[in-house]
């Protein structure tokens, strides 16, 4: 009874599809949208800026920081010593030092902050500091740090059926390596706080951050206050990707505690390449794997090793990791699996979320096997892929024990396949690699199965306030970020679809952590599924009063909110006219609303259960061809079809699902973290680190939404999540890549390609 | 007289200014001191485009429009010009290229969206057609990480939907022809910005300098403020010198003020030589080529700098200038890693190219990561005359293989008066892998570099059997 109750407080009541533009659109083209950095600059504002190690390991002997004070516009410098509370912006897991006065861990670590009367001086001023640091032997690997056993958090093992006696059983057994590189989030608007002094010593924290509720809590921890003396507020921040949920909490803290000290506002902006050295990117992977399969490709068994590179601490790579476990299966039934996962300890920074959090990770990890399965059997892959899917009735139980009840992985796969011409033009592509020594042409099709909910469990919840003042307007108010994903567009959607109004009815307002309290961060795609339930909840909590009032006083029994007016047996009423009569009979107008995802449950030691509670979908045919003197690589040809489920806005998702799909293929090609051999960051500016431009897109990009799109869970508007599905499209692309490596081998090995496919990796795995 | 302040148009408004830092760049001048905050920092390295905005100049008694990264253009180089930014452009309504992006869904975040619409501005503006090959190239500055570019590039294309708004230049151009084009030396705090219409003025307070930064870009130079966070004391902008900005074809020779920007020579180049020309597609961006100058990149002497190989397998000659002037074959003057044979007080003054006898044939081949706006791996430059199937003469100069551009002089002397065939190709590529030296970095390792500029020799191979076979045809 409570669960029908609680699906009940927060269901959609009209399934609707409005395709209209970004709520901020003509703000952003007109350069009016407001930024950290844009809002108005208080009086006696100061600015910071961060020194930081050079070095990845060592100890510091002895600072002199006489030249820094002595530079022109210094007001101050802040050290370990000027923290009142604790020296730690660890989300979960402490480890994660504010300024550090002994140990050095990793390059980029700061030391110290400036604070000065402009942002240019503050940072000239930073590089007069004197400080010895006696140097020592980093671990920079991940082979070093599982030699060394290094880890930041416990290795863990999961084991399903008997993987060695299925792989031993099985009619071929194949052993490989493989390896996908970091990837640095490359928002465009770089990280950056500013903080305010208010009365009694409480603060103003305006950060570009996915998490302003933590930023509060984290803060508060470290200026030693309590939580309600920190407000956190959030317009919209430019770009996020994960690279925001935790890594902006550093300078949300440096910002305050200078703020705390000095009594002043101070703005902390970082410059992209000391962002790029002091914040954390993807996670390298490495695997070794022991398959065993049937003559027709079928998987039996599968023991993996995975190991990623963490960094210096824990932060989210727990979860992170968890979630590579998590989708080592992507859409695949394995009937036997043996994995180990080490969490591996490095002296570089610390990596963190990124959109996909270890998902594109694990599934890089199959679809590789996948790949090299139907190399060794000489089979086209998407047989073999097909061959391996979940099935609807049987095989539909994952390797956590969740039983998959809303499968069309092999649908959408199905309608691709044809809708691309894949076989014709694999076809094709043969007959261009017979007649092309130099050139050589590759093509994959690859599927997409992605959890939606945070794995961990308690993270699913959120909370929304929704006021209507008298006049009929709609102040809208929740816990999620606007990053560009669209969200504010959405939710105000789903707002003005439960009123009958307009979006331009809708006020979208700044996430205020003195409005909804104790949210989640906008990440795990669900920001939507979760924020959309607490607003559904307020409204419906609004409309339990103001529908009785309406029943009563104009005496109808039917009741629809539609185009502005509500309907009622007789009339039709106009909505504001409504309101200010409930206004007037004393109606509550405003309420609170909260969401917590149902069904989902996860034993944190051996993972099992139901970390989701639905899956998302799509399948991409990726075409490329490879030059195999030099190794460069181009995209043909890219056709994409994407279950968003019931869509709410189509246009929104589609720039989910084209985004998403070009930042993956950056991650697989162009996208290449380097390191020197003191593990000082190589590639820390746009110049040394190349994300995809409008030349790296193929001019056949054809996306599709599924058409049949539907969420069978009761999310809002069955809709299902976008943000991070779509980024392992881009897995076509690598594996067309490698197609292209076997057709080009005279040995028909690819085996050798890692990820980034850059020219140079591409040419390694030629023989 | 010079005067002791510069004069622009900022949008509509003229400004008459000379009491900020000589240091300071447009961009932080728009924000901090203009309170115009759509313009955007995303990188302060011109990599990003995010600050992109549009410079209007007079040439040829026209407006002339070009986009700039702001982050890098130092403020007072805007003299004598109109500097355009994203919230000038909307007037009652949205100009066509903003309106085209919110129809298209070209913003998700928005952060880059200002400076997208003002690289698209300039195309307009330029009545450049939206074809996926101009698209590309008007682009290139420009980074997104949210839409995946498709929706960008079709706002573009949709562009002839919305209607033009036929603004009138004249009054903008009547006002700047206003503006007098005497010599400007401004000197704020002890540091001095110099601006010279011709070469003898510039001579003479050049000679003068203790410590001088010639500029004209500023795609180099600039990030000496922006990431080394120095001061420069003596700025000499080169932009506005007459004799130094020119482009002009006499007797075998062509010659080029060593401050003309790229974009400005590219017509004239090519005429002469498509194959140097092409490779200037993908020289840097749109925003970069706007400004940046052959002279700056000899300068600068990069081991990487694309114009360099190529240059010094045309034999061109650089005429240095100073005290006095000298003529220097550009493969003498680079010493080793950014070290030339420029000598204090002296400055290069013109590259002379020699015009390409019909026998010759240039290739040009550039390796990187990316497409467009990279720097290479490895360039290789071919520049041979082939007689009788047999190399008359040939030069083969690399870029990423050594300290400086570099020429693989075993390799040339193997190939000189042999037969074009394979055999020797085969051989070539053996000397040639074995001529560097190069080394690891972040672009790629020593062993690929290696082996690359030893397969370009069959790239070389295959187009002279006219086998054009490069991706970039696809």
């Amino acid at each position: 009874m409570s669960i029908i109750i609680k699906e009940l407080l927060c269901m959609t009541t009209k399934i609707f599809v409005k395709n209209i533009e970004h709520e901020s659109a003509i703000k952003h083209v007109t350069g009016k949208a407001i930024y950290t950095d844009d809002i108005p600059e208080p009086q006696n504002l100061l600015y910071a800026a961060i020194g930081f190690s050079n070095v990845s390991k060592g100890t510091i002997q002895k600072t002199d920081f006489t030249k820094v004070l002595n530079s022109k516009g210094v007001i101050d410098i802040i050290t370990e010593s000027d923290i009142e509370g604790q020296n730690d912006v660890g989300p979960i897991f402490k480890g994660d030092k504010i300024f550090t006065s002994k140990n050095i861990e990793y390059y980029g670590q700061p030391i110290f902050a400036v604070i000065a009367t402009s942002t240019k001086l503050a940072r000239q001023a930073a590089l007069n500091a004197k400080i010895e640091i006696k140097k020592l032997k980093p671990i920079l690997t991940i082979e070093e740090a599982i030699k060394k056993k290094s880890f930041v958090l416990k290795s863990k093992v999961i084991k399903k059926g008997k993987a060695s006696m299925a792989i031993k059983n099985s009619d071929h057994q194949l052993k490989g390596k493989l390896e996908c590189g970091g990837q640095d989030h490359f928002y465009l608007e770089g990280q950056i706080a500013l903080t305010i002094p208010q009365e009694d010593n409480n603060f103003l924290i305006y950060s570009s951050t996915q998490h302003p509720s933590e930023t509060q809590q984290i803060v508060a921890k470290v200026i030693k206050q309590k939580f309600n003396s920190i407000n956190v507020k959030v317009r919209r921040i430019g770009g996020g990707f994960g690279g925001k949920e935790t890594q902006s909490f550093l300078f949300a803290a440096i910002s305050s505690i200078a703020s705390k000290k000095l009594n002043k506002p101070v703005k902390l902006r970082i410059d992209r390449d000391d962002d790029m050295i002091m914040t954390g990117k993807r996670h390298q992977f490495k695997f070794d794997y022991e398959v065993g399969f049937s003559n027709d490709g079928k998987i039996n068994g599968l023991k993996i090793l995975m190991a990623s590179n963490c960094g210096i601490s824990a932060d989210l790579s727990g979860a992170i990791n968890d979630r590579a476990i998590y989708h080592i299966d992507n859409a695949y039934y394995i009937p036997n699996l043996e994995l180990t996962s080490h969490r591996c300890k490095t002296n570089t920074v610390s990596n963190t979320a990124f959109r996909g959090f270890g998902g594109p990770q694990g599934m890089f990890c199959i679809e590789n096997i996948i790949d090299h399965i139907s190399h060794h059997l000489n089979k086209d892959p998407a047989k073999i892929r097909a061959q391996n899917f979940y099935k609807i009735n049987t095989n539909n139980i994952t390797h956590y024990g969740m039983k998959i009840e809303d499968n069309i992985i092999e649908e959408i796969f199905n309608n691709l396949k044809n809708k691309s011409k894949y076989i014709k033009r694999k076809k094709e592509i043969e007959k261009f690699n017979k007649s092309n020594s130099i050139l050589k042409k590759g093509i994959a099709i690859t599927p997409v199965k992605f959890g939606i909910s945070f794995t961990t469990t308690h993270l699913n919840q959120a909370g929304a306030l929704v006021h209507i003042y008298t006049d009929g307007s709609i102040h809208l108010n929740h816990g999620g970020i606007e990053m560009g994903q669209g969200l504010m567009t959405k939710l105000a959607l789903v707002a003005a679809n439960e009123f009958g109004l307009d979006i331009s009815d809708i006020k979208i307002s700044s996430t205020d952590t003195e409005k909804v309290s104790n949210t989640s961060a906008s990440a795990a795609s669900a920001t939507t599924d979760l924020n959309g339930g607490a607003i559904l909840n307020a409204i419906y909590n609004i409309k339990l009063e103001l529908d009785s009032f309406i029943k009563k006083y104009y005496k109808t029994k039917k009741i629809i909110y539609q185009n502005g007016k509500i309907m009622c047996d007789k009339k039709t009423l106009l909505f504001n006219e409504v309101i200010s009569k409930a206004y007037l009979n004393r109606v509550k107008l405003y309420s609170s609303g909260f969401y917590k995802t149902p069904k989902i449950n996860v034993n944190v030691k051996d993972l099992s259960g139901r970390p989701f509670l639905y899956f998302a979908y799509g399948a991409a045919v990726s075409e490329v061809v490879i030059d195999t003197l030099t190794g460069e690589n181009k995209l043909l040809q890219v056709d994409i079809i994407h279950d968003a489920g019931n869509s709410i806005n189509q246009r929104i998702d589609m720039g989910q699902i084209e985004g998403g799909f070009v930042q993956g293929l950056g991650w697989l090609t162009t996208e290449e973290i380097s390191w020197n051999k003191n593990g000082n960051i190589l590639s820390h500016s746009p110049s040394t680190y190349k994300i995809p431009t409008a030349g790296e897109i193929p001019n056949k990009f054809n996306v599709e939404i599924f058409k049949k799109g539907y969420n069978i869970e009761n999310v809002v508007n069955r809709s299902k999540a976008v943000g991070e599905p779509p980024f392992m499209l881009a897995l076509s692309v690598f594996s067309a890549i490698r197609d292209a490596v076997f057709n080009a081998n005279s040995n028909k090995d690819s085996t050798k390609l890692i990820a980034p496919a850059t020219p140079e990796n591409i040419l390694n795995s030629l023989n | 007289m010079p005067s002791s302040s510069i004069e622009f148009l900022l949008n509509d408004e003229l400004i008459t200014l000379n009491d900020l830092d000589t240091n300071t760049t447009v961009l932080e001048y728009l924000r901090n001191y203009k309170n115009l905050k759509g313009t955007k920092e995303g990188c302060a390295s011109g990599d990003c485009g995010a600050c992109t905005a549009v410079l209007a100049e007079v040439k040829d008694n026209k407006l002339k429009y070009k986009s700039i990264n702001t982050c890098i253009t130092l403020l007072y180089t805007l003299h004598s010009k109109q500097l355009l930014t994203v919230e000038h452009i909307e007037s009652k309504y949205l100009h066509p290229v903003q309106q085209s992006m919110v129809d298209n869904d070209g913003a998700q975040c928005g952060f880059c969206t200002p400076g997208f619409v003002m690289s698209m501005y300039a195309m307009h503006k330029n009545k450049i057609k939206p074809t996926n090959e101009n698209i590309n190239k008007y682009l290139s500055g420009n980074l997104c990480r949210c839409t995946g570019y498709r929706p960008i590039k079709d706002a573009l294309k949709n562009l002839k939907k919305y209607k033009n708004l036929n603004t009138d230049s004249s009054e903008i151009l009547k006002k700047l022809k206003k503006i007098n084009l005497n010599d400007v030396i401004l000197n704020k705090n002890n540091s001095k910005f110099f601006i010279h219409k011709n070469l003898q003025t510039f001579k003479k307070d050049f000679i003068k300098s203790k410590n001088p930064s010639l500029l004209v870009g500023g795609t180099d130079l600039s990030l000496e403020i922006t990431k080394r966070r120095k001061n420069l004391d003596e700025i000499f902008y080169l932009g506005q010198n007459k004799d130094l900005n020119f482009i002009k074809v006499k007797k075998n020779n062509l010659h080029i003020g060593a401050a003309t920007p790229i974009n400005d020579i590219l017509s004239i180049l090519k005429k002469y030589y498509s194959e140097f020309y092409e490779m200037f597609e993908r020289y840097g961006s749109e925003q970069i080529r706007n400004v940046a100058s052959l002279g700056g990149n000899i300068g600068s002497a990069s081991p990487i700098g694309d114009s360099l190989p190529v240059l010094i397998s045309l034999d061109t000659k650089l005429i240095l200038d100073g005290n006095k002037s000298r003529k220097m074959s550009i493969s003498d003057y680079f010493i080793s890693y950014r070290k030339t044979k420029l000598r204090k007080k002296e400055f290069i003054k013109e590259i002379i190219i020699p015009l390409k006898s019909k026998h010759n044939i240039l290739k040009c081949y550039k390796i990187s990561k990316r497409i467009d706006d990279d720097i290479s791996s490895v360039f290789m430059a071919i520049n041979t005359e082939i007689k009788n199937k047999k190399f008359k003469s040939i030069k083969i100069v690399c870029g990423g293989m050594a300290a400086i551009p570099k020429i693989a002089k075993k390799t040339e002397n193997f190939l000189k008066n042999k037969k074009i065939n394979l055999d020797n190709i085969s051989k070539a590529k053996k000397i040639i892998s074995k001529e560097f030296s190069p080394l690891s970095d972040v672009r790629s390792s020593k062993t690929y570099r290696t082996k690359i500029v030893s397969n370009l020799l069959d790239r070389f191979w295959n187009e002279y059997n006219n086998k054009r076979v490069t991706l970039y045809d696809y």
